[in-house]
């Protein structure tokens, strides 16, 4: 028998999985969103096989601010490095900041956001409390108030979880702010779900509060999660590349944000060189955008289902 | 006198939902009153006894049932099982004896079923929570013992689905089966087959009945059908507004109603209106009145045909009209059976069904 509940469960799982992936690559703008995280990610995932390591000042190969050639197909910057070496390496720390930083806001933002819409009462009025306080929190100051911290703390040249200190310090900013945004949008869908008759009878059949909350609550959860989510790592890039570009990033481990900021005290926008400001800041819009589609994608696809699904 | 055979019992049970009041009431410090959804319910359930719960829309149902299951807090009076003093307890651990022997069936199946469980793990889910299995080989023996006994045949076969691959007669057999999975003493049921097709209430009443015969089970049935209430239940206790307004096997009230409104409810019901009624009575007028604006005196009066001064001052008490039947109308004690057979009584019949 229990191999027909496998047999059973996995098909119709797939069935599941199958039409919500041609339902979700129906939208343009999916299709378009996903080919190019799909791109950033290979670029992310492997940059030492496409452009070799990283070059420094010691190892740059070119002349200063070379327009784009076929030596180097996006130029140089103004001390002989390889733009697109730069560009791809970035790659890698702003979408691991991002991703790592919406980990945060998505776990913090769905905990703080359930344990109120599930409970109400006082613990709601003083958690939704804490979650106004941080929406309007803007990022900058707080990331002015912490890097000195943590750089005091950690010492400049320490690594922490394999992020130079001030790298580490915009990934904990990011997530701190923007994880409110995460809570309202898990509570308001939590006191609609709360009031369902399914919670009435797991609540008769005996189950806790942590598991109505794990086991109900969370898992109709998902969809407004996932499309969100995508929001939220839009959200991170943008801000990740505004915090570098004002340089709270690190030249050591350049994200996108930081060679834009480089780019500026080049003086890049004077001189004409396009090219070194163009790379990563097309390159930052583009991957914000993707998620934006997918993640409008993503809650167009869910939509309907709920329709089905009440 | 607590007859000891009575496995539940509910002490002028109470139930008020205070109305959020607007500002200028809440500076004033004054109360906006409150929806009073039971006002002072007396009801017993014996050991195996098929209760069925009576009343129209609004009148309370429902709050009586979640009461009885733990889902809503009383505001007055008592809920004993077996004697013991349940109304406050609180919390799942502390509640989990009582949960284990006392379980519910919901009216729409398909919002009591987590969309995303599939039939095992809903049926599992009481089974896990109540610590009532030891290993999984002994969950998957009671998940497909309870399954069957709702009638759901090969159980094995509907493991893996999931509640939107259901038909609405087979998600109601999985919450029964969630239900009796336990093996409770009493189960509530709440309307059960009121959103299902005539020709699957039949089974499903069926296997309701068959607990009974098999297992002992008392049930409460809510409905606001009587013919079915008399159909199914050995006593049929009628809710107006709160309150109970007649209780008597399901023979008496059926055939022999003593309170005007059961009268009326009755009446309303073509198939068991007959010559050999007590007394016939126009159809009700109007609205059932908000349980946020409870009459005063009888709170039948506004819509009772046989109202005199009496009803409109005091509330009429529970009163023995025969074996085993209460009925609440001053009637049978104020002499007033004379006005039973006042001309204009008579001939505002012909407004009945
Ligand atoms: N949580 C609540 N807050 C305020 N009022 C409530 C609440 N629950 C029920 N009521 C009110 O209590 C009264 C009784 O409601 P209840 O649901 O028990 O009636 P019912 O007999 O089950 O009706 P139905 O046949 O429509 O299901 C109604 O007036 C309802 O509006
Ligand atoms: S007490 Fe009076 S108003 Fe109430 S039901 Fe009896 S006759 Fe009607
Ligand atoms: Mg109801």
């Amino acid at each position: 028998m229990s191999e027909s509940i496998v047999r059973y469960s996995s098909r119709s799982r797939a069935r599941a999985i199958k039409s919500f992936l041609s339902n979700l690559l129906g939208h343009a703008g999916a299709q378009l969103g996903l080919l190019c995280l799909v791109f950033f990610l290979v670029l992310s995932a492997v940059p030492n096989i496409l452009v070799g390591p990283l070059e420094t000042v010691a190892t740059a190969t070119g002349d200063f601010l070379v327009p784009p050639s076929s030596q180097h197909l996006l130029g140089t910057d103004e001390v002989g490095r390889d733009v697109l070496n730069l560009v791809v390496h970035g790659a890698r720390i702003s979408l691991t900041i991002a991703l790592l930083a919406t980990v945060i806001s998505l776990v913090v933002g769905t905990t703080v956001g359930i344990i109120a819409g599930y409970y109400g009462g006082r613990v709601d009025v003083w958690l939704m409390r804490l979650t106004d306080f941080f929406f309007v929190m803007p990022s900058f100051v707080l990331a002015l108030v912490i890097t000195p911290v943590v750089l005091e703390v950690m010492g400049r040249g320490r690594e922490i979880l394999g992020f130079r200190p001030s790298l580490f310090v915009i990934l904990v900013v990011i997530g701190i702010t923007s994880w409110a945004f995460v809570a309202r949008i898990v509570r308001s869908q939590t006191l609609s779900l709360k009031e369902r008759t399914f919670i009435d009878r797991a609540r008769v059949v005996g189950s806790s509060n942590l598991s109505i909350m794990v086991r109900h609550i969370l898992p109709n959860l998902v969809p407004q999660i996932a499309a969100n989510g995508a929001l939220v790592v839009a959200g991170a890039i943008y801000v990740e590349t505004s915090l570098s570009f004002l340089g709270l990033g690190d030249p050591l481990q350049p994200s996108w944000g930081t060679l834009l900021s480089l780019a500026q005290r080049a003086g890049a926008a004077s001189t004409g060189a396009w090219w070194y400001l163009g790379a990563p800041g097309l390159c930052a819009l583009a991957v914000s955008l993707s998620f934006v589609l997918v993640g409008n994608a993503l809650d167009d696809t869910f939509n309907p289902r709920q329709r089905v699904i009440p | 006198m607590p007859d000891t055979s009575d496995i539940l019992s509910l002490e002028s049970l109470k139930v008020h939902f205070p109305i959020q009041g607007g500002l200028f009431d809440r500076v004033l410090g004054r109360s906006a009153g409150a929806v009073r959804a039971a006002d002072g319910v007396d009801l017993n359930i014996g050991r195996g006894e098929i209760v069925a719960l009576v009343g129209e829309s609004g009148s309370g149902k429902t709050t009586v049932g979640r009461v009885i299951t733990k889902l809503a807090q009383p505001t007055g009076g008592r809920l004993l099982f077996e004697g013991r003093d349940m109304t406050s307890a609180k919390g799942f651990s502390a509640l989990r004896p009582y949960r284990r022997r006392v379980q519910m069936i919901f009216q729409d199946a398909y919002q009591a079923l987590n969309p995303r469980h599939t039939v095992f793990d809903s049926v599992a889910e009481p089974l896990r929570s109540l610590r009532l299995v030891k290993n999984h080989a002994q969950l998957t023996e009671r998940v497909s013992e309870a399954l069957s006994a709702a009638g759901l045949n090969p159980p094995g076969d509907f493991f893996a689905r999931f509640p939107h691959e259901l038909s609405g007669g087979q998600r109601q057999r999985v919450v029964i089966a969630g239900a009796l999975a336990v093996k409770p003493e009493l189960i509530v049921a709440d309307e059960p087959v009121s959103m299902l097709d005539v020709s699957i209430r039949a089974q499903i009443l069926q296997v309701l009945v068959d607990l009974r015969a098999k297992h002992n089970m008392a049930l409460l049935f809510i409905t606001h059908d009587l013919p079915l209430a008399w159909l199914i239940a050995d006593r049929i206790a009628v809710l107006y507004l709160g309150r109970l307004v007649e209780i008597g096997s399901a023979d008496d009230i059926t055939f022999n109603p003593r309170h005007p409104y059961t009268v009326a409810l009755r009446n309303a019901t073509p198939q068991i209106r007959s010559d050999a009624s007590r007394f016939e009575l126009p159809a009700l007028q109007g609205e059932v009145p908000s349980a946020a604006r409870v009459p005063k005196g009888c709170r039948f009066h506004p819509r009772c045909p046989l109202a005199f001064d009496r009803c409109k001052e005091e509330e009429p008490p529970a009163i023995e009209v025969g074996p085993q039947h209460m009925s609440a109308c001053w009637l049978p004690t104020s002499g007033a059976k004379a006005e039973l057979s006042t001309p204009n009584l008579k001939s505002a019949d012909h407004g009945s069904v």
